[in-house]
């Protein structure tokens, strides 16, 4: 059989490795427009910073020789421009066409572009990938004052990142407070704590309406009148999934491209994984792009399986956060703010818990701030829809743990008898 | 594959279990020296109270490891014994496994000057019987197929 893969990052690896458990002979290709490895996005602020080279292990995804060691045969640096479902082909940005018998869309996603006049002014940048990494990187000698546009996962993390670094910071958010779906306004006031602590100005409830300069950017507008002066731009507003291709060749696409529970689009012999696919969200109850790494691994696995002609069902994901700035390290996941459910929090000096369960007893989302070791245990209960009437009074203790479980289940879960 | 099976009917609440974990993931595997001279490994066994119940846990090494999952550049990964260990040469500890942890079973460890480093029961892949199996007094732990 031959498989070929478009993309080459969390999902495509997890699928190359899923299908050389079971399969050493069909042949798989991958083709990215990328010209690396696989690596980990989640380090990209440090790779502008520094902190982290590309001659480093530690940057990569899987250790040097992974794709030989499987057998893969890699079209790197060459982009995917079309696909013809009915001929079974894949064409690339050279003409050349590949044959599949199963194709795997794993391209995840591209920065949004906010609409503001400047964006294509120098010393403006996004932080999605080497490339964009690398030209901030060698940017940063002409950056003094650098505005972040968006207090999401990315902006929070290059604030930090630059600051630490010296640069004089300022963060632009929309919302009232940063990491807004993944925090609280407790919790995200220890993330503010911490951004102020390092030097960084936070410009909350506004939002930058264009970007000034003759040639390089010299002055950030606000939407609120305000102007600052900065040589700097990080625009961290989201990723979108990279849908177009999947929608030329008139796949299911909405957000993202329209998946079943077998990671399977609207054409049987093409799947799709990781943040360009629209799984299902086991806590919201509908389908949507969750862009995290955790379920881009899953899917990706999921996917390869069913491609092989496994019956492996995709049991859902929901979004889940780990992240730490400054000082503060939190994991968080599910809905962390609600009016509808029943809320369950505490805060002792640097901790912070917040549990929130719906009228059926079941865990819907939680927030652990510094005491964050035991937060699987949690993730697992939302995951499998665990009935936690008899239990959720010790959530809030800092020393949650199995001993408070009832004993029969204890013994069976350390057991691994109950997945 | 054997794992450490818990017996918690069996658990006195001894702490001797991470004793001897401490000294097995010291430098010197020296007892005094682990805990008066170099710098003290986290112990990857945890034992927890709360009358009457007591048991020492640590990690499952489930089949589908959520935590080599999660893991964001393959430091997380299962070792030629079919075991999960973190890579300590490219840990950066961003805590994701903890998140993925459906045991909770993963400790920080931020004492580097640089990354934080993952730590966990690595199952004493310099020993046949893991070293909390072997000091566990009272056959609380014990190395089996579960």
């Amino acid at each position: 059989m031959k498989i070929v893969i478009v993309g080459n990052s969390v999902a495509a690896v997890n699928a190359i490795e899923a299908i050389r458990e079971k399969d050493k002979i069909s042949s798989i290709t991958v083709v990215s427009d990328e010209n690396y490895r696989a690596y980990s996005h989640p380090l990209l602020p440090s790779l502008v910073v520094g902190e982290v080279s590309r001659s480093e292990e530690r940057f990569y995804y899987r250790r040097s020789g992974f794709y030989e060691n499987n057998k893969v045969n890699t079209v790197l640096g060459k982009r995917v421009v079309k696909l013809d479902l009915e001929g079974k082909t894949v064409e690339l940005d050279n003409g050349e066409r590949l044959e599949y018998d199963k194709l795997l869309l794993a391209c995840g996603g591209k920065p949004i572009k906010p609409p503001m006049e400047g964006l294509d002014l120098e010393g403006v940048h996004t932080l999605t990938n080497i490339k964009s990494a690398d030209k901030l990187r060698k940017d940063l000698k002409n950056i003094s004052h650098c505005v972040v546009v968006g207090g999401g996962l990315i902006g929070s993390k290059v604030a930090e990142k630059l600051a630490k670094k010296g640069i004089k910071v300022t963060l632009v958010e929309l919302a009232r407070r940063v990491l807004f779906p993944v925090l609280d306004d407790t919790g995200a006031d220890y993330i503010h704590r911490e951004l102020k602590g390092l030097g960084v100005t936070l410009m909350l409830n506004d939002s930058v309406s264009a970007l000034d300069g003759d040639g390089r950017v010299g002055q950030v507008i606000l939407k609120s009148g305000k102007k600052i002066d900065a040589d700097g731009v990080v625009v961290a507003v989201g990723v979108a999934p990279n849908i177009d291709l999947a929608k030329d060749a008139n796949l299911d696409v909405d957000r993202g491209i329209v998946v079943n529970d077998f990671m399977q689009t609207s054409n049987e012999n093409v799947y799709a994984a990781g943040d360009v696919a629209q799984a299902y969200d086991i806590v919201m109850g509908l389908k949507r792009p969750i862009p995290i790494l955790p379920l881009a691994a899953r899917q990706g696995r999921v996917a390869a399986l069913n491609m092989l002609g496994m019956d492996v069902k995709y049991k859902g994901g929901f979004p889940m956060n780990s992240m730490t700035i400054g000082k503060t390290s939190f994991i968080s996941a599910g809905i962390v703010d609600s009016e509808e459910l029943e809320v369950l929090s505490i805060q002792k000096g640097d901790e912070y818990r917040k549990f929130l369960v719906d009228e059926d007893n079941r865990l819907k989302g939680m927030i652990l701030i510094n005491n964050i070791e035991k937060a699987g245990m949690f993730n697992w209960m939302i995951q499998n829809r665990f009935d936690v009437s008899w239990i959720k009074d010790t959530f809030l203790n800092s020393d949650f743990g199995w001993k408070y479980f009832n004993k029969a289940f204890r013994v069976l879960r350390l057991d691994r008898k109950i997945k | 594959m054997k794992i450490v099976k818990i017996r918690e009917d069996n658990c006195i609440f001894c702490h001797l279990c991470e004793v001897a974990c401490i000294v097995e993931h010291s430098q010197s595997k020296d007892i005094i020296k682990a805990f008066k001279r170099e710098e003290r490994p986290i112990a990857r066994c945890t034992v927890e109270f709360n009358y009457p119940v007591s048991l020492s846990v640590m990690c499952r090494h489930c089949d589908d490891a959520p935590c080599i999952e999660a893991c964001q550049n393959g430091s997380m990964h299962r070792d030629e014994r079919g075991y999960v260990v973190v890579n300590p040469e490219t840990c950066v500890g961003c805590w994701m496994c903890i998140m993925a942890c459906p045991y909770g079973v993963i400790k920080r460890d931020t004492r580097r000057e640089k990354w934080g480093l993952s730590t966990k029961c690595d199952l004493c892949p310099d020993r046949v019987i893991p070293a909390c199996v072997e000091a566990c007094p009272n056959e609380a732990l014990t190395f089996e197929e579960l």
